[in-house]
């Protein structure tokens, strides 16, 4: 028995992450690309103010990006194997020609200054070549960005004094050693620097100074699956440090503050769902084919048939919207009045009991029609096989025929369906946490996928990976309770 | 006996289950008494403080407060028309406020911005929480845009042809003493500290540090050479050259406090080189805060549940009414906010252009007043008082113009005149909005009512597509033309952001009309960022789309000027190149007074409307409504619909100089 529960647990591990990865390669792959990113931001203006607007934020994008890890490749990091050659046809594409695309140009130009700290080896060697004199502007400014070190907040604390002005003034020298060009559809990349050989001497100097912290013999290797999207933000799954930006709060916090409502509306629904159709379906069972047994089966069709959303709509309207004289069945939003805190507890639950009923209706009538009908036809075919009518043979009372023998037999399918419920509800929570203005997690992912807040959905996926992962264990354990078959198998 | 165990344990379990609740809920109700009294306590203190300080300021500095209206008596000079070399500032007005209407709280629904920073927040929520909280330099009221008047700023004079602008700061302002002042660490931010020239520096120099994360602000001032201080309550910015933007980027300048960020947690000033990297992570920013010199004070920040503003008993100005202004973030669906209003969670909402229809029109909920086509204000009187409000915006069809069924202006001409817009607009929006008819607000006074019109006529509309050469040669119902490559059918495929019924509506009805002609057209809808996809690859014959201005004075060159059009996120996304208005807009530029700024923009909008690249439909308009019974005091809300509630009532939202792109 314990073998076999170990054996599920480790198995949810390798697909927890596969879960993850997949999630993470779908997110980004829909996301806006870094490039119009940072197209987005410059708005308005004539074309040239915008460039020039473009060049004077770069730095504060780099420091963006390297906050949320967007700079990084989403997999695999092959950055640490361009070579001088890739870098110059990557170069060529930023070029204007005559009949150049700006946006396609834009975006390479884009691209190169994010590169990173990977690429200075070969840029160095573009400029350190004579014979590559035309591309020395543009690999200047590419440099100076790839080796560019924006300073974050956490660095602060992190790094020392020294370390930080040390910093400081690189980034500031690099900027400075940018060498002057132009780049004109005309005449395509023009050098018209007067110091840009002693600018070149000085930048290849600078970074020769430092070249351990740019050289990439080995770093490329642990670079390539280390310094990737995926795992930055494994890491700071982790330690908890995934930031949401648009909300500024780290996404735990976020979560913490609206997990609990879901959680115990969750429990109820699923609660009330099991607690409803079982019965149901047993009695329909019983019945089967009886005019009440139809009766049943129609409603609980139709039931199924009308969205959640229609309905938590109709019941806001007719039984939330108070008449002229002020009064109104059920209150219209959240899970408690104002005041709750001062009512007696009785009058507490209660009062939770009032807010909830109608999101608690909307949130299971769709599941009693599943769950019952599974059950009363697997109880159905138990009813007629030969055990039951050998326990009826015996004498036994009809009531213990269904509930102890054909009942426990039929709920090995209702378990693979219960083992689904919990993640399927929390899909489902979100019209009705929208329409009943209920501060629970399902608002909170669908603000988040509307804002396109990247760490927070993923926060809210680990979440709801996890539960689905949990209620699958769950069932994998009930499934070696009630089938003595699993139990003797595993020993 | 059997049946009594059972009964007895689900008795017990009741009995556990209340008590671990019980349980669970005291610390929570002991927390509650606890903060509930540290805020008494704060007050009061905050009160007692502030008591003490007016008294002392009353002692050194008897100043008599004007009672009502102007500061002064307007002269011809100070008229608020910007000109050289005077302070032509309009006094400021308080002639609105009127104090026995002072009281109450105004609770409405409004989404909590994600953050407050003046600066890197740019949404349109935290736009009016910005308004509330904090004052300008100078102002100007919407309905008169050219009018400048009197704020933080008593005089300014421009000089150096129009480069150099110099500001006497009002004396006397204080930076209001933010809530967070009450936490453990915070209490250096508990003292007065007076507005000077140096917050305004201050702010420029962070907008300008490449490491602050304002991009769009950026560009305003790219062309600013310096700020200097010369004293304390002196201001001047020189810019490098003479363009009509820096008329607003200067007058409507905001103030940061210096002394909140520029310092660390600990009341430490940040030192130079750190100021820009800290500032985008700001301590303040994370607690949530605001602090400005404006009317009202920001009380309570609850993230997706409630804001909090309450009125700034020591503010310079004039103000609003209302002593407290609540925002309820939590029901965030039109249908429930509506149910909510209704059962006076909120005192003021505005209603769709469908509830509109069902609750007011129909008499689906009679509370309500029945509209009446004589009395403008008829829908005042019913318990919940409704009226319908305008909005700075317009909405329209866009055509491609590099598409060759569209480059032809006399075919955009007949689509004009096949679109029946004042039926849809009576049969589809339900009388909310106006008819537009150019590329300025119909309300901007520059706005020329004589410019070419193209009203629903279908045999116009024929006239004109035979004489551009379109015909139903094939005889199949639709018509078609030979555009280089063989004959082609005139079909149009219209793209619309999803989610919109009142648009669907609209085309459903074009649609039928172009049938008529024999033109086909067809409708796609598409989610928001797929549209701005498609603007951005300029992949569409047309598009329905809408821009937002916060005030009504027009600029061409964002949308109209030729040179934007291969730009990255071109705002001028159907391609009008059109020589004359690229000259016209650059002169605009460089044009400030309104004398020479009407002729240019009336020939302007004279061009565009014949050219005719977007068809254009209508100036957004919508309905506000208010509690009219119990302790809710309607004629507070009049007194803001016609004074000052049309500043930022839900429809009119205030962003800065350029024009957004908003989802029709």
């Amino acid at each position: 028995m314990w073998a076999y529960i170990l054996r599920r647990a480790l198995w949810m591990v390798p697909t927890f992450f596969g879960i993850l990865l997949i999630n993470f390669a779908v997110l980004r792959l829909q996301g806006l690309s870094l490039a119009d990113q940072l197209l987005d931001s410059q708005r308005g203006g004539d074309a040239e103010r915008r460039v020039q607007a473009a060049d004077a934020a770069i730095e504060t994008h780099l420091a963006r990006f390297r906050r949320t890890g967007n700079d990084l490749p989403a997999l695999i990091n092959l950055r640490g194997f361009l070579t001088t050659e890739d870098l110059l046809a990557q170069l060529a594409a930023c070029e204007r020609r005559p009949g150049y695309d700006e946006t396609a140009r834009a975006r390479a130009e884009i691209e190169l200054w994010l590169l990173g700290p990977l690429v200075v080896e070969p840029l160095s060697a573009i400029l350190a070549d004579e014979r590559l004199a035309r591309w020395h502007g543009p690999a200047s400014q590419a440099l100076s960005l790839a080796a560019y070190r924006p300073l974050l907040v956490e660095d602060l604390d992190r790094l020392s004094v020294a370390e930080q002005s040390r910093l400081r003034a690189r980034n500031e020298r690099l900027k400075q050693l940018r060498i002057h060009h132009r780049n004109t559809a005309e005449h395509g990349f023009v050098t018209d620097d007067p110091q840009a050989e002693r600018k070149r001497q000085e930048l290849l100097a600078l970074l020769r100074e430092d070249g351990s912290e740019f050289a990439r013999r080995w770093r490329r290797w642990t670079a390539l699956l280390l310094e990737t999207g995926f795992c930055d933000f494994l890491s700071k799954l982790c330690t908890g440090r995934l930031y949401s930006e648009t909300r500024r709060a780290y996404a735990f916090a976020v979560i913490a503050e609206r997990w609990s409502v879901t959680a115990w509306l969750n429990a109820l629904a699923i609660l009330i769902a099991w607690a409803v159709s079982i019965p149901l379906g047993v009695w329909s069972a019983r019945h089967a084919g009886t005019l009440g047994d139809r009766a049943v089966t129609v409603l609980l069709f139709s039931l199924w048939s009308i969205p959640s959303f229609f309905v938590a709509t109709l019941l806001l309207h007719h039984l939330c919207t108070p008449t002229s004289d002020g009064a109104a069945w059920f209150p219209n939003r959240g899970l408690s009045s104002p005041d709750h805190l001062w009512l007696s507890t009785p009058a507490y639950v209660l009062d939770l009991a009032w807010h909830a009923a109608l999101p608690l209706l909307c949130l299971t009538y769709g599941s009693f029609t599943a769950l019952s009908r599974y059950l009363r036809a697997n109880v159905l075919e138990q009813l007629h096989s030969d055990y039951v009518r050998t326990a009826r043979a015996k004498g036994l009372d009809e009531r213990a025929v269904v509930w102890r023998h054909a009942a426990p037999n039929s709920m090995i399918t209702m378990i693979t369906l219960g083992s689904g419920l919990l993640a399927e509800l929390f899909g489902g929570f979100v019209f009705v946490e929208y329409v009943f203005s209920i501060p629970g997690l399902g608002t909170l992912m669908l603000e988040a996928a509307r804002q396109h807040d990247a760490p927070l959905l993923m926060a809210s996926t680990v979440i709801s990976v996890l539960l689905l992962l949990l209620g699958i264990l769950i069932a994998d354990i009930l499934y070696a309770v009630v089938d003595p078959r699993i139990r003797t198998r595993y020993g | 006996m059997s049946r009594a165990v059972p009964i007895l344990l689900i008795v017990v379990a009741c009995l556990l289950v209340l008590q671990i609740i019980d349980r669970w809920r005291e610390p929570q109700q002991l927390r509650a008494v606890y903060e509930a009294s540290q805020r008494a306590a704060a007050a009061s203190e905050r009160v007692a403080g502030e008591l003490a300080a007016l008294r002392l300021a009353l002692q050194e500095r008897p100043v008599p407060l004007p009672a009502r209206g102007r500061e002064e008596p307007s002269s011809g000079v100070r008229d608020g028309r910007p000109r050289l070399g005077v302070n032509f500032l309009l006094p400021y007005d308080r002639s609105h406020l009127r104090p026995e209407l002072i009281g109450g709280t105004w609770r409405t629904f409004n989404a909590t911005p994600k953050g407050f920073n003046p600066l890197l927040d740019n949404s349109a929520d935290a736009g009016i929480a910005h308004d509330l909280v904090n004052d300008t330099l100078c102002m100007r009221h919407p309905a008169t845009p050219d009018r400048w008047s009197a704020c933080l700023a008593e005089a300014v004079i421009i000089s150096d042809d129009w480069k150099t602008y110099t500001f006497k700061i009002r004396p006397g302002i204080f930076w209001q003493r933010p809530v967070q002042a009450a936490l453990p660490g915070l209490e250096w931010l508990d003292r007065d500290v007076p507005l000077t020239a140096n917050d305004f520096a201050f702010t420029l120099e962070l907008i300008r540090r490449p490491e602050v994360e304002c991009t769009a602000l950026k560009s305003y001032y790219q062309d600013l050479a310096s700020v200097e201080t010369p004293d304390d309550l002196t201001l001047v910015l020189r810019w490098q050259r003479k363009v009509y933007t820096s008329l607003s980027a200067s007058l409507g300048l905001a103030p940061l406090p210096r002394h909140i960020y520029g310092r660390h947690r600990d009341g430490s000033p940040i030192a130079a080189e750190q100021l820009g990297v800290v500032f985008n992570q700001h301590w303040f920013d994370e607690l949530g805060g605001i602090v400005g010199v404006g009317a009202y004070i920001l009380e309570r920040n609850e993230p997706d549940r409630l804001v909090r503003f309450r009125r700034n008993p020591r503010h310079w100005g004039a103000g609003y009414h209302f002593a407290a202004i609540e925002w309820d973030a939590e029901v965030k669906l039109p249908d429930p906010q509506l149910v909510a209003f209704k059962r006076g969670q909120v005192h003021t909402h505005g209603l769709t252009p469908a509830q509109f229809k069902s609750q007011v029109i129909d008499r689906g909920e009679p509370r309500f007043a029945a509209p009446d086509p004589q009395d403008a204000h008829a829908g005042r009187r019913g318990e919940f008082g409704w009226e319908k409000v305008v909005s700075h915006s317009y909405s329209y069809i866009g055509w491609n113009l590099r598409r060759p069924l569209l480059a032809d202006k006399r075919v955009r001409q007949a689509l004009a005149h096949a679109f029946p817009k004042e039926r849809i607009l009576a049969d589809v929006w339900f009388g909310l909005g106006r008819p537009q008819r150019g590329p300025v607000h119909i309300d901007s006074p520059y706005f020329d009512p004589s410019i070419p019109d193209f009203p629903y006529d279908l045999a116009r509309a024929r006239q004109l597509l035979t004489e551009a050469g379109w015909a139903d040669s094939d005889r199949d119902g639709w018509l078609d033309r030979d555009l280089g490559q063989g004959r082609v059918p005139l079909r149009i495929v219209i793209k619309s952001h999803a989610n919109n019924p009142t648009w669907d509506s609209a085309l459903l009805i074009y649609r039928d009309e172009l049938r008529a002609l024999g033109i086909d057209l067809r409708v796609e809808t598409y989610e928001w960022k797929e549209m701005l996809r498609i603007l951005e690859q300029k992949d569409f014959d047309a598009v329905v789309g809408g821009w937002q201005l916060g005030d009504l004075e027009p600029d061409f060159m964002q949308l109209w000027h030729s040179s934007t059009i291969d730009q990255p996120r071109s705002s001028n996304h159907v391609g009008f190149a059109h020589p004359r208005v690229d000259e016209l807009a650059e002169r605009l530029r460089e044009a400030f007074t309104p004398e020479e700024r009407a002729p240019i923009i009336r020939e302007i909008q004279r061009l565009i409307a014949e050219e005719q690249p977007y068809l254009f439909v209508r100036a957004g308009g919508g309905v506000f409504v208010w509690q009219n019974r119990g302790p809710y005091q309607p004629e507070r809300w009049l007194a803001g619909v016609t004074e000052g509630l049309d500043r930022y009532h839900p429809f009119f939202n205030r962003t800065p100089l350029l024009w957004h792109f908003v989802r029709e």
